[in-house]
């Protein structure tokens, strides 16, 4: 008798398991599940691999500092690994570190004869890491062990670890409601037919869509000054750095109601929600550390938003130097609005 | 004439939806649109009500093009089969947004809700009223604006035969109020006392367009249903 129960159970257990893998699949969670390790293994064969490492790295010389000459010598035949670029002073080489024309900047140590100070932007990167590597391992090859030619690390970008992973978190929060709110709301309306509902109104198209627009800007710009106020972190340019929050979110949002406007159900939204906002994250969130991401991640309107940020918080940028990445960020905002309105007027799946 | 519909096509995946269909409907018709399954009914109220476009032909409501879809909202209430109300919200925040957008004073949603009896529901949340609480809310909605042509699609579908009644009670009422009236059904019977006028489709063609008695007697009715 028991084992007749047990095995109509099973049976029920098997039937319904079979029943929610179809509707996996039939809306699109299914594809998720492909997706997210394809992607992860794609993004591993995008950071770099060993051999990266052995590409030059750009090195700034002052021109007045008086560096030791077997220093200098090693680096200067060292052609294969470095390339030397001579800066007029401190203050010129920290600018070209900034605009990213050089990968370090050497400086002669106060303390010891024989040691160098290496400035570089950020102390955690891939940049920083090969520069040391590289230099342990010609002082190796000159010297023996000796002690290091590197005796200090000053990073431009200051700050702790928190500090420095903060623009991540901002980045996370605006593509959240982006690629994941924004969507979900906007289908959710189309799959109770609420929209249909809204469209029995004198209300216009336009007016639906700046509406969804405003609300993702507000949750947005809530969530970033909510998480200001716990985290207390000196933002730089606080015009420019919510002028940047603004133009995100209105570039985001704006994308995630496209996405949203091209699904049925909200099932399938969440699905095309994640399978923007991995790709816009990762890439931009770990170009700090890979060449290979760097050059792939500033396709993604994503990486304008986190590099923009970035600059505003550590380097004291401000909206007019970041004109291209604001444009860019706004072109694609302005794209994605206009392709949403031709949506909604042909009523695409409404 | 209050409603002229020329060629209005609708076609999905080249088979199902409404072939070119050419009607017309004067002020203070009761007309009944009815077929069975993916007949069309639906896709043609759904194509009068603006909630869809049309792939090709026309139609006039009140003189306004079905393109001028701002102008023509203020002139029909489109009830759809399945309420599409705001369920985490009460019936008074439903029926005020909706009058926001309408530009209607919130006055009216008093005497609205008294007419319809539904003031004692009115900090209800939509999500815990019975389907017909739902369709009658989704019927006062579709007043707000005081329209003079109402479309209604399958409006007793999955309702119990009180609350039938009483929506048919309602569709009288509205006529005789000199409210012009379409609404769908797939159960001729029970419209048979009801309708002034009948249209009838199948498999997205109007097969049919005369008088409740007439369609009685005719053999489409004897073909489709008996």
């Amino acid at each position: 008798m028991m084992m007749i129960i047990i095995k109509m159970m099973l049976k029920n257990i098997i039937t319904l398991t079979l029943n929610d893998l179809a509707i996996a699949f039939k809306n699109r969670t299914m594809y998720l599940i492909f997706f997210i390790p394809f992607f992860i293994f794609l993004s591993f064969k995008l950071i770099d691999h060993e051999e990266t490492s052995f590409q030059k790295a750009r090195i700034g010389l002052v021109q007045t500092e008086i560096y030791t000459q077997i220093i200098l010598q090693t680096i200067k035949s060292a052609d294969s690994v470095f390339k030397i670029f001579r800066v007029s002073n401190n203050e010129e080489g920290k600018t070209w570190l900034k605009e990213k024309k050089i990968d370090g900047l050497l400086l002669m140590s106060d303390k010891n004869q024989n040691s160098l100070i290496l400035i570089v932007l950020k102390k955690e990167s891939y940049v920083t890491i090969s520069i040391i590597q590289k230099f342990a391992a010609l002082q190796k090859m000159v010297e023996g062990n000796n002690l290091n030619w590197i005796s200090d690390i000053i990073s431009l970008q200051k700050g702790g670890i928190q500090k420095q992973s903060f623009p991540i978190w901002i980045l996370m929060i605006v593509l959240l409601v982006g690629f994941i709110i924004i969507p979900a709301q906007v289908a959710e309306e189309k799959e109770k037919k609420l929209l249909q509902a809204l469209l029995q109104t004198p209300m216009r198209e336009i007016e639906w869509l700046f509406a969804k627009l405003f609300s993702g800007v507000i949750l947005t710009v809530v969530a970033v000054i909510f998480l200001q106020l716990l985290c207390k972190f000196n933002f730089g340019n606080i015009f420019s750095y919510f002028a940047f929050i603004g133009i995100g979110s209105f570039c985001f949002s704006a994308y995630g109601i496209f996405l949203g406007l091209l699904c049925r159900n909200q099932a399938s939204a969440r699905t095309l929600g994640v399978i923007f906002y991995l790709p816009h994250l990762l890439p931009s969130a770990l170009s700090d550390f890979s060449k290979t991401l760097t050059s792939v991640a500033p396709f993604l309107p994503s990486y304008h938003f986190y590099e923009s940020i970035k600059a505003i918080m550590f380097d004291e940028y401000q909206t007019s130097n970041l004109s291209f990445k604001w444009t860019y960020l706004l072109l694609v905002g302005f794209l994605t609005f206009f392709f949403s309105y031709i949506l909604i007027k042909k009523r695409f799946l409404i | 004439m209050l409603i002229k519909v020329y060629n209005l096509t609708k076609i999905y995946n080249k088979k199902r939806g409404l072939f070119p269909t050419s009607f017309e409907v004067d002020s203070g018709e009761l007309i009944s649109v009815i077929g069975h399954n993916g007949a069309g009914k639906s896709t043609l109220l759904r194509l009068l009500s603006t909630n869809l476009l049309p792939d090709s032909g026309d139609a006039w409501i009140n003189g306004i093009n079905l393109k001028n879809r701002v102008a023509l909202v203020r002139k029909i209430g489109f009830v759809p089969e399945t309420p599409n109300l705001f369920d985490f919200f009460s019936v008074e925040y439903n029926l005020k947004l909706f009058a926001r957008l309408f530009k209607i004073p919130f006055s009216r949603i008093e005497e609205i809700m008294k007419e319809f009896n539904l003031l004692s529901f009115r900090n209800s949340k939509i999500q815990i009223l019975s389907k017909g609480l739902k369709q009658r809310v989704s019927i006062v909605r579709s007043l707000l604006s005081d329209p003079p042509i109402l479309l209604f699609d399958e409006p007793t579908s999955g309702i119990d035969y009180e609350m039938t009644k009483e929506i048919y009670r309602l569709l009288k009422d509205f006529h005789s109020k000199g409210k012009t009236i379409m609404f769908t059904s797939h159960r001729p019977e029970e419209i048979k006392t009801l309708a002034t006028r009948i249209l009838v489709l199948h498999q997205g063609n109007l097969i049919f367009d005369g008088s409740s008695q007439k369609y009685f007697k005719s053999k489409t009715y004897e073909e489709l249903y008996l």
